[in-house]
């Protein structure tokens, strides 16, 4: 076994300089501004919703929306800075409200439309896209998030992963509604509550392991080579 | 006091009250903190004062979770590796203590979560575990006598004692018991063979004797 006047000279050995980490507020600024640039090329490639315009009008659709991409801002800066040793756990309650909105807003609609689902629902064609968009979304603005809390392995990876994947969930979810017009309230509540949920839940389940992966590939540990030998 | 001023049996005994024990970390979370901006910077000496000033403390953050001073010890070099690992993480704004203390916790509760799970699925083997039918078989230790051992490889020829106690006893690499003693590879081979034939010998006619 080493012992700690031997990891001391080993940890002073590897003490290369460091760069600090910049404020939380503009770490979430800068993953945000990549949800823009994913949003904004789906938007060039795929083209916005065709009745957007007509939908802005109708105040539950844009309470909806603002408070999807209200939730995912603030889960991100909740989840920046909640990775940080010293920061407090009660950041875990700043997307709470935003979060309740959401949820009932999409509820709401759900109870006045219910009339209105349709038997036939929304076309396979629209649903494969929608999944499309759903997959281009989620995958990059995990694997930023990933990265750029990869140091959360070691303090609090679960409550990390919980924020992060409901900050990916979120904007998800508000790029489903910019970009597909699926408006049987049925499938709103399927596509945005269940992607919500399965990349809140997978985020939870996997998010621990994942950060450990991430982490062991990015960090350098000091200590590998010592316990190989 | 209800004893009396002039009660010779009276004992004072010193407690740190919370207030001088406040005022003591934070002098020293200061002082930290600066050591730390340091070693972010690249600063080496700066760093090894760190880690040097806080291992007390962290020892103390262990020892109030675990009695095995092996447990302490492991616990201690984890939360040390992992400040390593995020030192970057610390605002020199911000102040050290609760940053440090955030992360020792955080190792510690860990720590005693995995010894948790590790206690509830395995079980330490005692002596009764060791029982073989063959009542030869239980004796490994008895009939293994050190100080016969010891005398034998006392009776080595300089050469052959010491290729021995560095390959077997001190369990070195050839390599490294090559560099040490500075013979050949093949050298220390034959001398280590030739000892553990020449031990066997001794060890037998001792035994014979008897």
């Amino acid at each position: 076994m080493t012992k700690t006047p031997e990891l001391i000279d080993a940890l002073v050995a590897d003490a290369a300089p460091v760069r600090r980490l910049r404020p939380p507020l503009l770490r979430a600024g800068l993953w945000l501004l990549l949800a823009a640039f994913v949003l904004g090329l789906i938007a060039i490639a795929h083209g916005v919703r065709p009745d957007l315009a007509e939908r802005l009008r109708q105040p539950l659709f844009v309470i909806g929306m603002c408070s999807a991409l209200a939730t995912g801002a603030l889960a991100a800066l909740a989840s920046f800075r909640i990775s940080l040793p010293d920061g407090s756990r009660l950041w875990l309650l700043l997307p709470l409200p935003t979060l309740a909105l959401w949820v009932s807003t999409i509820g709401y609609g759900c109870l006045t439309d219910w009339v209105s689902v349709s038997s036939d629902g929304p076309a396979i064609g629209e649903a494969i896209r929608c999944f499309a968009t759903l997959l281009m979304t989620s995958v990059p603005l995990s694997i930023a998030m990933l990265v750029m809390l990869r140091y959360a392995a070691l303090l609090r990876a679960f409550e990390v992963s919980i924020l992060g994947g409901l900050a990916v969930a979120a904007v998800t979810s508000f790029a489903l509604s910019l970009f597909h017009d699926l408006d049987a309230s049925i499938t709103i509540l399927v596509w945005n509550l269940g992607t919500a949920a399965i990349i809140a839940g997978l985020a939870s389940l996997f998010g621990r392991s994942m950060f450990n992966w991430m982490a062991a590939r990015l960090m350098q540990n000091p200590m590998r080579p010592a316990a190989r030998r | 006091m209800a004893a009396g001023p002039h009660n010779p049996n009276t004992f004072l005994t010193l407690v740190p009250g919370p207030q001088a024990d406040k005022s003591r970390t934070t002098g020293a979370g200061e002082d930290w903190a600066a050591l730390m901006a340091l070693a972010q910077d690249g600063d080496r000496r700066a760093y090894r004062k760190l880690l040097e000033s806080i291992t007390p403390y962290v020892r103390s953050l262990a020892a109030r979770c675990f009695r095995e001073p092996t447990d302490i010890d492991d616990a201690v070099q984890d939360v040390l590796l992992t400040i390593h690992l995020v030192r970057h993480t610390y605002d020199p704004q911000r102040p050290f203590g609760p940053w440090l203390v955030a992360i020792a916790n955080r190792r510690i509760i860990d720590r005693l979560r995995r010894e948790t799970r590790r206690k509830a699925r395995e079980v330490v083997l005692t002596a009764n575990h060791e029982t073989f039918a063959d009542p030869a078989a239980n004796h490994s230790a008895g009939t293994f006598d050190e100080a016969r051992l010891a005398q034998a490889i006392d009776r080595l020829s300089p050469d052959q004692r010491r290729a021995i106690t560095m390959l077997k006893l001190n369990e070195m690499s050839l390599k490294e018991a090559a560099a040490a003693s500075g013979r050949s590879i093949v050298a220390l081979k034959v001398a280590t063979h030739r000892a553990v034939k020449n031990l066997r010998r001794l060890l037998k006619q001792e035994s014979e004797r008897r």
